[in-house]
């Protein structure tokens, strides 16, 4: 087996927010997407960004 | 999310609250991933991979196009796509982990890995801003979304001006006797073929019911006319057992 691929910061550029399509934040430590304006912190999992609502942390 | 709006809409053949849907298509999904491609094959006679390639010959990809492929699981069409342009870039979007991971693994993902963008995301609130595809995709993923309309208005809007919207869904056979005898294959023989390969009777006994709840072809292209794309046409592909829209954002 082969290390799941990471996450491509390219995808970043490509990427916004899918409630308020606002710029979103990577966060290389958790592995997450962070929306600032939704408040919402969206998982990568594998390499593979979850750009879902309710799979997303909500920020404190 | 909770549901609380009390909308409903329809689950196969069952009536679910519009908040429920999702979750049950993921369940389908997640349950035939590492499955769906073999019981493509097997439930079309391998007619699916012929739909597909006359989609790209509508479709006619050229160099450099960027493409979103919704609902586009194990990549197929991003791969043939990608493929017939020869340079170009594809992202493949689905609402389930499984049938992207499933994708990623094939041969063709590893050869084409830096043209290939991998997203999990919900046709209803796409994580793209306006205007950044010349293309857009959705292939036998439509009548899984929860609100069509609302995936119809995100095409348009995450497309470029002229782009192009092409839509390759079940659709129905306009002849009745015809009808019949395709509504005995599939209710009869694909859960069953499901319960065979897959062992889940259940996710293709849902695939069946929902093919037969989707609009048909002229509502459907009254659909996409009213999300606001222009020119919308369609084609039956073997005899409207499934059928190919095409629209343009002017």
């Amino acid at each position: 087996m082969t290390e799941p691929p990471a996450f491509d910061r390219r995808m970043l550029e490509a990427l916004v927010c899918p409630l308020t399509q606002t710029r979103l934040d990577y966060d290389a430590g958790r592995q997450e997407l962070v929306s600032q304006a939704a408040g919402l912190a969206f998982p990568i999992r594998n390499g593979i960004p979850v750009m879902l609502a309710d799979e997303a942390r909500t920020l404190d | 999310m909770a549901d609380d709006s009390g909308k409903t809409t329809h689950f196969g053949y069952q009536t679910v609250p519009e908040g429920e849907k999702a979750g049950r298509v993921r369940g389908v999904f997640n349950s035939v991933a590492s499955k769906y491609d073999v019981m493509n094959d097997v439930m079309s006679m391998g007619i699916h991979r012929v739909w597909k390639d006359a989609m790209m010959d509508w479709l006619a990809p050229r160099p450099g196009q960027r493409l979103l492929d919704v609902a586009g699981g194990t990549g197929d069409i991003a791969f043939r796509f990608l493929a017939r342009a020869g340079s170009g870039h594809a992202t493949v979007l689905d609402l389930t982990e499984p049938m992207l991971t499933e994708g990623r693994r094939r041969a063709e993902a590893g050869r084409m890995a830096d043209s290939l963008d991998w997203v999990v995301g919900d046709a209803m609130a796409l994580p793209f801003p306006d205007g950044c595809f010349d293309v857009y995709t959705i292939s036998f993923g439509i009548r899984n979304v929860t609100r069509p309309q609302d995936a119809l208005a995100e095409a348009l809007r995450v497309l470029r001006p002229g782009g192009r919207l092409m839509v390759l869904e079940f659709s129905q056979v306009p002849n009745d006797a015809l009808q019949r005898l395709y509504d005995l294959y599939s209710f009869n023989v694909i859960p069953r073929m499901g319960q065979l390969i897959a062992k889940d009777r259940d996710s293709y006994q849902y695939l069946v019911e929902s093919i037969r709840r989707f609009p048909d072809q002229e509502t459907f292209l009254r659909m996409i006319r009213e999300a606001g794309f222009e020119q919308a046409k369609y084609r039956n592909l073997s005899l409207g057992v499934a059928a190919l829209h095409s629209g343009w954002k002017l």
